[in-house]
């Protein structure tokens, strides 16, 4: 019988990589194709060097990435600023595309949202291994900002 | 009286258990390998992970055996006058009841994950000064584990009939299967790379099934065997043969009117009551004890062996004029 399943599957998998003919990895909801010559709608938390908030706008080192990344795909950033768990509450329910602040790789957010690789590279991070936040499984969307920051401030 | 148990084994079957030892070695080294090599790309990949703890589980079948081994060698003495054969039964339960609870366990887990939607997060790592999604080793990591399980599967498959081991066997079983875990994780892994996300959890929730139906086969024939049910083939499909030869045997003595026997499974040999109904009211002792060595010479698993003179067989054993009902499981 199980022989049978797993002929199934792998015709299945067949048909999913065939069939589908899309990039992978590609996003659940699509934010990545959405962003891309559109609007990228960042929410900032405030940290130190790394995020300055100023009327409604974020600056600083981390911020200037993020409009770096939406630069490279052709997109605006719409800037929102809140404190952590509301921007993680924002890229739950899909009023956010990403989520930056003071978080590092020990975040706590990790089974509510995606979360990047760990970068220390980034000017006024310090110690810390600073990520972003995204929503949930949007994985060609964390690919793309993952290799832009790769580039930027190295792994 | 000498000991009646046996320790000791013929020689095929000693060449055999060599070349078991020898391949639940090597299983359980190839074993940690793939576990190291999955834990460093695990992810995000509810599939993986399942198909990660499957690994482990999968090693407790060998630990038990490679254990129990040690233990029935050890003869009969006063506190375990049936030997320690047991042993090998006991491990079997563990390996049984180990796999039905984690598998349980993952399965909710996958069903949870599915009801919640929660879209598995796999991100890149950077290799050799590329960006690389993390998926694309998982598959590699899989897609490179896969043969293992078919050559050690198939060895031992080979090796647990003339052993008449049920847990090889049982080990072997799962190895056979082992690429449909492998299978199903690639499919759920790429079925996240495609964005449906829910294959992750599909594909998880069917390795989960395979774990407690594994667990569910070995825990039931396990029991069955500590249970004393009567003797059947390493494979559990039929009542052990050596049960009519057994009779046969007896049958075939001059003195012997009807016989039957009671045989239940020690894990590797086999404990024999055969019962006899002589045709006069006497029976000389040296034809009871030629009775006994002339059943421990048909097959080297049944060396613990007693023959009992009675009046009327009992209902519940085993022989050809219709003492042999099988009742229950």
């Amino acid at each position: 019988m199980r022989r049978a399943v797993g002929a199934v599957m792998a015709v299945l998998l067949a048909v999913v990589v065939a069939g589908c003919a899309v990039q992978i990895p590609s996003d659940p909801r699509g934010t990545l194709d959405r962003v891309t010559g559109g609007i990228l709608r960042v929410g900032a938390s405030p940290s130190g060097e790394l995020v300055r908030v100023d009327a409604g706008e974020a600056s600083g080192p981390l911020a200037d990435l993020v409009e770096g990344f939406a630069r490279e795909r052709g997109a605006e950033v719409d800037w929102t600023v809140g404190g952590e768990e509301d921007l993680v509450d924002g890229l739950e329910t899909g009023t956010l595309d990403v989520a930056i602040g003071g978080m590092t790789d020990a975040t706590p957010w990790s089974d509510r949202v995606s979360v990047t690789r760990g970068y220390t590279g980034i000017p006024g991070a310090g110690e810390r291994a600073v990520v972003l936040l995204l929503p949930l499984g949007e994985n060609a969307l964390q690919s793309a900002l993952e290799a832009f920051l790769d580039e930027e401030v190295g792994p | 009286m000498r000991s009646m148990g046996r320790t000791d084994l013929p020689v095929a079957q000693r060449e055999a258990l060599r070349k078991a030892i020898r391949w639940e070695w090597f299983t359980i080294g190839y074993t940690s390998v793939t576990i190291v090599l999955i834990a460093l790309v695990v992810g995000g990949s509810q599939a993986m992970k399942t198909a990660w703890i499957e690994d482990m589980l999968s090693l407790i079948p060998q630990v038990s055996f490679l254990v129990a081994l040690l233990l029935i060698r050890r003869p009969p003495s006063r506190r375990f006058p049936y030997g320690l054969h047991r042993a090998m039964g006991v491990g079997h339960l563990i390996a049984g009841v180990a796999l039905l609870i984690i598998g349980t366990n993952l399965a909710i887990e996958s069903i949870v994950g599915l009801a919640r939607a929660e879209h598995p997060a796999i991100g890149t790592v950077r290799l050799f000064g590329q960006t690389i999604w993390l998926g694309w080793l998982m598959v590699a990591v899989m897609a490179v584990t896969v043969v293992g399980p078919f050559f050690y599967g198939h060895a031992k498959s080979k090796l647990a009939p003339p052993l008449h081991n049920k847990v090889l066997f049982a080990d072997a079983d799962m190895a056979k299967a082992d690429w449909t875990t492998t299978v199903a994780s690639i499919v759920g892994v790429l079925g996240v790379g495609a964005g449906q996300w829910w294959l992750d959890f599909a594909a998880a929730l069917f390795i989960s099934c395979g774990i407690v139906w594994d667990g569910w086969k070995n825990t039931r024939s396990a029991v069955l065997d500590l249970m004393d049910q009567r003797a059947r083939t390493f494979d559990d499909e039929e009542p052990h043969p050596l049960a009519s030869r057994i009779v046969a045997q007896l049958e075939r003595q001059p003195w012997v009117r009807e016989a039957s026997v009671r045989i239940r499974d020690m894990g590797q040999v086999f404990h024999v009551e055969a019962f006899v109904v002589p045709w006069r009211g006497r029976v000389r002792l040296d034809r009871v004890e030629a009775a006994r060595e002339g059943i421990a010479k048909l097959d080297w698993k049944v060396q613990d062996v007693v023959v009992v003179p009675v009046t009327s067989l009992p209902e519940e054993t085993s022989s050809p004029h219709g003492g042999g009902k099988e009742t229950g499981p």
